[in-house]
């Protein structure tokens, strides 16, 4: 997928265009706000990543625009700023997500990825397929080729996250934030634990494990 | 310190102000006094002459000059207060106890009743001559001859005079003691503020530990310059105590943050060393390496967060339902708790609104129950509780079945950086408490720590930790 990445940080700019190219993207690089919004209006990205401080037009402003122009394009603000009303500006401003600076390159790859998969997958389905792991959002029933799996409501929503980004890293962070739609560091392990409950339910007995985990970066659920 | 001149120092100020205000009293007082026992004086001394002359002006009416000047004579033999002097047409002295008429005959023509005041030269019992003030009425007589009836009131100025000095003595002896009194007292309250100030200087030049000496000690004794050196030892006392907190903070974050970083250089300089040798190809030690530098960051940004709610309060309050925060808290955790073995319950009443930011909120909660986890031996239990307090407060509980921690440890592990000796070799800032603290304090909350359930089969006496926030509005 194509990337716009905007920061004003060369360095930090440098690391991330090879970060993500290396994770197979095609990545341009704009240097401030003003020309990320000239680059954005050429068109064909898939993905914005912004940096929310930068010289002459800063990342809020340049969405705010982009936004009003009618660019629906998925945006990942960046930033030093990790206060909750900070993460809240971003988000009014029309970002998509929000990530704090200093990152893992995993959590930037993984949230660069869902966005952009988010936006392929934006129609309204009924049913959610992964190799044979199937989902039927109305009936809440999963099965798994023929066998039916009995979820609790959580690890049902837990399922259903790492299927829409199937194939696609998530990390731990992102499934607290989009899962339970917490945001605080909850010191241990917590999500592993929930992970290992639903890996035993999907994988236990079958050939093949599905859910897979990404060193460095969180899990996967493969076909 | 060197002291301001006498002049510019406030008490000897205010006295010499007193004093001035004392002595611009006591002039008019003295001015009033004067006056008004002078003409008192002199309107008694004029009633008197006045009817001296009418009685001898009625005899000169009715019986004429002879007889004028017959009861003169005999008036001025018998003797009495009065002056008298009759004179010719010529202007020579007839009768009389003056010598000389006291009007001037150059400059006005008397008239009938009119007034005069004058001085009348005499010699006293020393020999001195002394002018004595005097007043006179006149009457001209047919004859062209002149009738004056007088009275000498040098008396009245005299004791008007001593009047005059002794008020003027008194007047200087209190100016006097004011001056020395205010000096005295300018001299005490100097000294007091010398004290003081001799405090401030000291502490501006680094001296923390210095205190001003106070009269009544810590109670309320002393006058208001004490009552000022306890605030100043006060205050000093507060800013010792947070210099004392910031210090011992800067050097735990050193401590805590010097181990880490001690790690990390020491696996990656093995990592090196390895790699170099081709012996591994140095991915999993720059793992590790990343792994620890996450931990500092993480260290990092907890204390950010604990220096941001002690200083700015809670961001962005929202009104939300503590028991759903709890029956979250207690969805993530319970699997946690059970994998380690731990018996995980919760109890939690409904509609539990609170106001305050959920994130931090939530990260106090999950800071608590973590740590229930981590300190609880398997085979124990931790149990979490939101309930109304009967006093209306909302509390969260979170009852654990661990070692606990001391009765005289609990005020201390709340502070920044401090772990308990025991619990060292566990992972941890030592700031999760704090940042708990931190978060309460910031919703005009607090957090509570008791004893457990207390000691049963190899387990206990636990800890209680209590989360107690005002309700909603």
């Amino acid at each position: 997928m194509r990337v716009l990445v905007v920061e004003d940080d060369a360095e930090a700019a440098t690391a991330m265009v090879r970060g993500l190219s290396e994770a197979g993207h095609e990545v341009s690089h704009a240097i401030d706000g003003a020309y990320g919004l000239l680059e954005a209006q050429r068109g064909g990205y898939d993905v914005y990543v912004v940096d929310r401080m930068m010289p002459r037009l800063d990342g809020i402003g340049m969405v705010e625009t982009l936004r009003k122009d009618g660019d629906q394009t998925p945006v990942l603000f960046l930033s030093a700023l990790g206060e909750v009303e900070d993460r809240i500006t971003g988000l009014k401003a029309g970002g998509d997500d929000y990530l704090v600076k200093p990152y893992a390159f995993g959590e930037l790859i993984a949230r660069v990825e869902a966005l952009a998969r988010r936006r392929e997958t934006g129609g309204v389905q009924t049913v959610l397929k992964v190799g044979d792991l199937e989902m039927n959002l109305i009936a809440r029933t999963v099965h798994r080729g023929t066998t039916e799996i009995d979820l609790q409501p959580r690890e049902f929503q837990l399922l259903e996250f790492l299927m829409r980004h199937a194939n696609q890293s998530v990390t731990r962070t992102m499934l607290l934030e989009k899962v339970w739609e917490y945001h605080f560091d909850p010191q241990t392990n917590v999500i592993d634990v929930h992970i290992s409950r639903l890996r035993s339910k999907i994988d236990k007995g079958f050939d093949k494990a599905m859910l897979q985990t990404v060193r460095g970066a969180g899990y996967r659920l493969e076909a | 310190m060197k002291l301001p001149s006498l002049f510019r120092r406030t008490p000897f100020r205010l006295t010499l102000l007193f004093l001035a205000l004392f002595a611009a009293a006591a002039s008019a007082i003295l001015a009033y006094v004067y006056f008004a026992s002078a003409s008192e004086a002199q309107a008694r001394a004029t009633k008197d002459v006045q009817s001296e002359f009418d009685a001898l002006t009625a005899i000169y009416r009715t019986r004429g000059e002879d007889a004028l000047n017959q009861a003169l004579v005999e008036r001025t033999i018998r003797g009495g207060p009065y002056l008298y002097l009759l004179t010719d047409g010529a202007g020579k002295v007839v009768t009389g106890n003056l010598s000389v008429l006291p009007f001037d005959p150059g400059t006005q023509t008397p008239g009938m009743g009119d007034w005069d005041t004058f001085r009348l030269t005499s010699t006293d019992a020393e020999g001195h001559v002394v002018n004595r003030r005097s007043i006179g009425v006149i009457m001209p007589l047919r004859t062209g001859g002149k009738l004056v009836v007088g009275e000498d009131i040098g008396d009245i100025e005299e004791s008007l005079a001593r009047l005059t000095q002794a008020l003027w003595m008194a007047m200087g002896g209190v100016l006097l003691l004011g001056a020395t009194g205010g000096l005295i007292i300018s001299r005490n309250v100097e000294r007091s503020m010398g004290r003081l100030n001799a405090v401030v200087a000291a502490v501006r030049d680094g001296d923390l530990k210095a205190r001003a000496q106070v009269r009544g000690g810590e109670g309320s004794g002393g006058d208001e310059l004490d009552e000022l050196g306890r605030g100043l030892n006060g205050m000093l006392d507060r800013l010792e105590a947070s210099m004392a907190s910031i210090r011992h903070a800067g050097d735990a974050i050193a401590h805590d943050l010097r181990s880490p970083l001690t790690r990390m250089r020491a696996k990656m300089e093995v990592a090196l060393i390895d790699a170099e040798a081709g012996r591994v190809s140095g991915v999993e030690a720059l793992e590790v390496a990343l792994s620890e530098a996450d931990h500092l960051l993480k260290t990092f940004n907890t204390v950010l967060a604990i220096a941001r709610l002690q200083a700015g309060g809670a961001p962005d309050p929202q009104v939300f339902d503590a028991a759903d925060l709890a029956a979250d808290m207690a969805e993530l955790y319970e699997p946690a708790a059970e994998d380690k073995g731990l018996e995980f319950s919760a109890e939690i009443e409904r509609g539990l609104m609170i106001e305050g930011n959920q994130p931090f909120l939530a990260q106090a909660l999950a800071n608590v129950i973590d740590n229930a986890i981590k300190y609880t031996p398997t085979g124990g239990a931790v149990m979490l509780r939101a309930r109304r307090r009967s006093s209306g407060e909302i509390e969260y509980s979170v009852t654990d079945t661990g070692p606990g921690v001391p009765a005289e440890d609990r005020e201390r592990v709340v502070q920044r950086f401090v772990r308990l000796d025991n619990s060292r070799s566990e992972a941890g800032s030592g700031l999760g408490l704090s940042l708990v603290s931190a978060v309460l304090e910031a919703h005009d909350g607090r957090v509570q720590l008791d004893e457990g359930p207390g000691v049963y089969g190899g387990f206990g006496p636990g800890l209680r930790v209590a989360l107690v926030l005002q309700p909603a509005p």
